[in-house]
């Protein structure tokens, strides 16, 4: 409790210290770069946008700026009114959430595991998990493990078994915890905590920054993947995940553009949606709900998250 | 209560007896799992076709449509040896079929046991019944189309063509264009005088994609200047039992069309920009309509002449042309035009049954009834006064029932495509029964034909005294009897064709941007380094050329 | 001095124990890794027998046993193309433009991210900037091509700036590929990138600063002598494993924005398989690249985090 207050107390004295210790130019200049960023990259994402609520044949004509030519939520309309879309979007939202807990779970606890020095297999299994990022035996010999081996394919557990760990995030937070005053760990051994407890009572809770950016990063590849249903699922209707359907759409307006039609049927077909605003239509909704969840992440990611207290 | 129960008891009863009364006629209800080559709209749960068909063959559907890469796909399923019932294995169908995962339908079909089915390739069964290696016939696919009844239908040109904007012919005062410099003549002179639309942005000459595989608009012209239909990448003399096959890209008529693309280059009919552009932007130019002309195939910007059409610049659609090549690029040679061809049956397109289905003859079964009239129409058509009419004999759709058989959200309720598409179906004219003389497709048929084809393009067609815009070129030759170069399988020369693209790809475009003083010189290198390859691929379709005519042309002689 | 402790917190003096003793009384540290060192043995290592086919002219109806072993005949006929070898060339030079612009300029962006004092500010930045990651490649090349096309905004700029005379054909020579492809990831994916090194900077010590503070330091000393050091082992880290990654610089954004005029500078070892590989049912050969790739990767890795360790900075391994 006492730590915490002195902890808040620290972050106080420092920021008023810091705003005092400004010199004027510095943060002036420092806006206008930022601020010039978010233009040069929100343009794209604004252009997206008013692509997909731009009537699909006239977006044929390009040359779309901030704002749609000619409004219209065909696009919209065209993928939502598939009742398919929100049984897929309940299989993509479960699975990625089970994924980031299992994900965040296993790999924080290894991560700490490999992050103790005097750990005797930490050099052996590091080298071992290290090297999975850099071998690929291929598609097919992971296709046959996964399909005929396990046979998860035809199923929702394909979703999760074969992401619930990743050797990226595991070193990233181990170099997180890498950072952290090795005093934390040794003090809590004086008390006559084991391992486990140190992790999870101690470790964990202040590891949140870096398992936000982590669940971030699980969070966002399980709800965009595709390839994992159309290579296991694709033949089972219930079990498409959102993207799939969602790519499954763009091909198929693709290809209706581009199939052999006599002029009769493509002149009766002039209110049909094209590739292009499908394709932006299709970025939208894929992205709103990531931009929805972020800022609860985002929380995470302040500044200060002192561990003075514990040092001092 | 009593009452209750006895009503309860019957209903079990019937609902016991209903399954056995399917049992009896051998329709016990099942599920075909099914892989599409391509991608698709998965149909609505209670789609009135698919309704249709399981009520009268007790067969319901699992599709998988193609999300990802075909051949990868395809790979995968065949290491897992996991096939499903009904196998469209789309472009790639070769690889299925040359890793034994179909079965041979001669085994089902036979004039006596499946008379319809049978009827239904006869007229074409040398081109569709191949040999395999033991030199038993077998057919692995019955040909999803293509095999047309009657007079063949060419009502517009829907393969590859010079495309010009009607307006630069209407601007022109209606000329004849019938060669190669006589295009480009228009074209200049429009341009000279028109260099900018009325909103002030510059018109394009002549547009050449090259994105990816949509680079046969760079590399395909030569062979129908030449007087030939579409073979793909090598020309074919016709007119010999040897039929003479080689590669025409390296000969020195290709030579002609690419020093006359130099030359417009220089004029400015051509811009730097169109040998980087993507598709998307290539549509956008067309769509705005200030391309005034390009080498395609119609289909391949089809929603881009929608685009014009629904922005009213109906004058800047495009006319398909049959061009060739004047006289004076081929040793004084008059040249004879045929972009269009006979109809060609598809080969190896379409559903296969796989090793893994357990009643083919169920399929077959099936297939053999749905090339009656009745289901001919449903499938087509769909269901009378519902989705078409009937008045005089004639089977017709207002113009609001023809709009939403292309709308895809209605398609799925109400079109069974997912199946049809990839079946064996009736296309041309219906020869026989109370409906002689119409279509079997709506949009073939005439009535609605020309109810859906504008104003503008009326006029501009009686302006030429013509009333469909294939009379812009002569009528289909006949197929000759390998059939279209392109369908045939050049598996074992893979790597050499893909190099053998990848330097037409990488050189054309230089030599068309190059300084004319160096055209031939560089002419003379890219033959060299072309050589190799180009020998390799054109020796291996002139070898499987002659054995695809041999089946069909009983003066081929095999060489040893 | 390594101290070990159990978990009843006896003390152990690791030196003087067994390994097996030593190990056994880490059981809770095996707990909590084992498990997932069994799964990668699984579902990453497990596959591996896959390598087999990169000496077999593999058939996938045949399978691993059943197709014909060819010896190094799949790596002879990668190594004797001359296009393969272009596509190593570019696929190295391609990645270490994306390493350097993408660490560059990522550490910047989060450093004057964190000298940002006004928190909603701070957040809108970091939202809008990182957005792009989320755009599909197609929109973002096709975006780019408009831009550097030759009546493009880049080249209009160029122009009215009298830099050039007529504009420059960006999308069509060679020379300038590497560095549109490096641009546009840059663009990209910048914001997303520094969302690691933000957090790496939450752990530093605010202390820090304050002591800084007192002694004098400027904004400038602050960043150079407690920030920096601040997300070193992340940046080490990050370096290594991405030396490790130069094998790799994708296909997409090659296959989106390459052209045949430009095919030799563009084509990436990716593309090339992609192409020559399973689409031409040569297994084999995509799997020799695969293996080609990998064994390359483990030893640029190697080698990146022995130097680290030679110069005192933090290892991976």
């Amino acid at each position: 409790m006492t730590d915490m207050t002195k902890m808040s107390q620290g972050i106080a004295r420092v920021n008023k210290k810091n705003k005092i210790g400004h010199d004027r130019v510095f943060p002036v200049v420092n806006t206008l770069i930022l601020i010039l960023l978010m233009i040069v990259t929100l343009y794209p994402v604004i252009n997206t946008v008013a692509y997909s609520f731009n009537d699909g044949t006239d977006a044929l004509r390009g040359n779309i700026g901030l704002w749609p030519r000619v409004f219209s939520l065909k696009a919209y309309e065209s993928i939502l009114s598939d009742n398919a879309v929100y049984q897929a979007a309940w299989i993509s939202a479960s699975k990625t959430v089970i994924t980031t807990l299992l994900n965040l779970f296993w790999t924080s606890m290894l991560a700490f595991a490999l992050s103790r020095r005097e750990y005797v297999l930490r050099k052996f299994i590091t080298t071992v998990m290290v090297l999975t990022m850099y071998v690929n035996a291929g598609l097919i010999p992971n296709y046959l493990l996964i399909s005929r081996t396990l046979s998860l394919s035809k199923s929702y557990w394909v979703y999760i078994i074969p992401t619930m760990f990743s050797c990226f995030n595991m070193i990233v937070i181990r170099t997180y915890i890498g950072g952290l005053p090795d005093a934390l760990v040794e003090s809590a051994r004086i008390d006559g905590a084991g391992d486990i407890r140190v992790f999870w009572q101690i470790i964990f809770p202040l590891c949140m920054p870096v398992l936000a950016t982590v669940a971030l990063f699980v969070a966002v590849g399980s709800w965009n993947s595709w390839f994992d249903t159309h290579l296991y699922n694709a033949g089972k209707k219930n079990l498409h995940s959102l993207q799939y359907l969602l790519k499954m759409k763009l091909a198929t307006t693709q290809a209706s553009a581009n199939a052999a039609k006599s002029s009769a049927e493509a002149l009766a077909s002039t209110t049909q949606t094209t590739p292009v605003t499908i394709r932006c239509a299709i970025t939208v909704i894929s992205t709103v709900p990531i931009l929805i969840v972020y800022p609860f992440l985002q929380k995470y990611f302040v500044t200060g998250m002192a561990l003075g207290s514990v040092k001092g | 209560m009593k009452k209750f129960l006895a009503a309860f008891l019957a209903l079990a009863m019937i609902a016991s007896l209903l399954p056995a009364a399917l049992a009896d006629g051998g329709l016990e209800p099942i599920t075909l799992t099914v892989f599409r080559g391509d991608p698709g709209d998965q149909p609505d749960e209670n789609n009135k076709i698919y309704k249709l068909i399981e009520e009268e063959f007790g067969i319901k559907f699992e599709f998988e449509f193609l999300a990802g890469d075909l051949d990868e796909t395809l790979g995968l399923k065949i290491a897992n040896e996991d096939y499903p019932d009904l196998f469209d294995g789309g472009n790639s169908a070769d690889l299925i079929i040359n890793n034994g995962a179909l079965i041979n339908l001669l085994d089902y079909i036979s004039p006596e046991k499946t008379p319809r089915l049978w009827a239904h390739i006869e007229p074409q069964k040398a081109r569709i019944i191949e040999k395999d290696a033991e030199g038993n016939d077998v057919l692995y696919i019955i040909p999803n189309y293509g095999l047309g009844e009657g007079e063949q239908i060419a009502n517009e040109i829907n393969g590859p063509a010079f495309f010009v904007q009607k307006q630069v012919l209407e601007w022109a005062g209606y000329p004849q264009i019938k060669t190669l410099n006589q295009y480009f003549d228009v074209l200049e002179k429009f341009l000279a005088a028109n260099p900018t639309d009325e909103n002030g942005s510059p018109y394009i000459g002549f547009d050449i994609l090259c994105e990816d595989w949509r680079h046969f608009c760079l590399i395909n012209p030569v062979q129908h200047l030449m007087g030939r239909p579409n073979d793909g990448e090598v020309l074919v003399d016709v007119s010999t039992p040897e039929y003479k096959t080689e590669t025409f890209i390296d000969k020195p008529y290709a030579k002609a069309y690419y020093k006359k693309l130099n030359e417009e280059f220089h004029k400015g009919l051509i811009s730097k920009d169109t040998f980087v552009m993507n598709y998307d932007q290539y549509i956008a130019q067309i769509s705005s309509g200030t391309v005034l002309g390009m080498f395609d195939q119609t289909w391949d910007f089809g929603n881009a002449t929608n685009a014009l059409r629904t922005a009213k610049m109906d004058n800047k659609t495009y006319i398909a042309l049959g061009l060739v090549y004047d006289p004076e690029y081929v040793d004084g040679k008059e040249i004879e035009e045929h972009y269009l061809n006979g109809s060609v049956p598809n080969i190896r397109r379409g559903f296969g049954i796989s090793v893994n289905c357990k009643c083919p003859e169920r399929i077959i079964a099936m297939w053999e009834e749905m090339l009656s009239e009745k289901w001919q129409l449903i499938f087509n058509w769909g269901i009378e006064g519902e989705d078409y009419y009937v008045e005089n004999g004639r089977l017709l759709m207002t113009k609001e029932q023809f709009a939403q058989t292309q709308d895809s959200t209605w398609q799925k309720a109400n079109k069974a495509r997912a199946f049809f598409e990839s079946s064996p179906k009736r296309q041309g004219w219906i020869l026989e029964g109370e409906f002689a003389g119409n279509c079997w497709e709506p949009g073939n048929q005439p009535e609605i034909y020309f109810d859906q084809m504008t104003d503008y393009d009326k006029a501009f067609l009686s302006a030429y005294g013509y009333q469909k815009p294939a009379d812009f070129v002569n009528p289909p030759i006949q197929l000759a009897p390998y059939g279209e170069a392109w369908q045939i399988d050049y598996t074992p020369v893979d790597i050499e064709h893909q190099d053998f693209l990848n330097i037409q790809d990488k050189r054309l475009p230089e030599m068309i941007m190059c300084d004319p003083a160096e055209f031939d010189a560089k002419w003379d290198a890219f033959v060299e380094e072309i050589t190799p390859s180009a020998t390799a691929f054109g020796d291996f379709m002139q070898q499987a050329i002659l054995k695809e005519a041999a089946k069909v042309d009983p003066n081929v002689v095999l060489p040893e | 001095m390594s101290i070990v402790r159990n978990a009843q917190g006896k003390e152990i003096r690791a030196k003087n124990k067994g390994f097996f003793r030593t190990l056994f009384s880490q059981w809770q540290l095996m707990v909590m890794s084992v498990p997932m060192l069994l799964y990668v043995l699984l579902f990453n290592y497990g596959p591996m027998w896959g390598w087999v086919t990169a000496f077999q002219d593999y058939k996938p109806k045949l399978g691993m046993l059943g197709s014909k072993f060819v010896g190094l005949k799949n790596f002879e006929w990668l190594f004797t193309r001359q296009d393969f070898i272009n596509s190593i060339r570019n696929t190295l030079a391609m990645s270490v433009i994306n390493l350097v612009f993408g660490t560059v300029s990522s550490i910047l962006l989060a450093i004057l991210l964190n000298e940002v004092r006004n928190r909603g500010f701070k957040r809108t930045v970091q939202t809008v900037t990182y957005l792009p990651h989320f755009l599909s490649m197609v929109i973002v090349v096709g975006m780019a091509q408009n831009i550097f096309s030759s009546n493009g905004a880049v080249n209009a700029l160029l122009m009215n700036l009298g830099l050039v005379r007529e504009p420059v054909f960006f999308l069509g020579e060679g020379k300038y590929f590497w560095w549109l492809v490096g641009v546009i990831n840059v663009w990209k994916e910048v914001g997303w990138n520094t969302i690691i090194y933000i957090s790496a900077m939450t752990a530093i010590d605010p202390c820090l600063y304050e002591a800084a503070s007192i002694d004098g330091a400027g904004r400038f000393h602050k960043i150079m002598n407690v920030t920096l050091p601040g997300i070193r082992s992340t940046f080490v880290i990050l370096l290594i494993m991405n030396i490790g990654h130069l094998m790799e610089a994708g296909f997409e954004i090659q296959y989106l924005l390459g052209s045949s005029v430009v095919m030799d500078w563009s084509q990436t070892i990716d593309v090339f398989v992609l192409q020559y590989g399973i689409s031409k049912q040569q297994y084999g050969v995509a799997t020799a690249a695969g293996m080609f790739k990998s064994i390359v990767a483990i030893i640029l890795l190697v080698s990146a985090n022995a130097i680290s360790r030679r110069l005192g900075e933090d290892t991976l391994i």
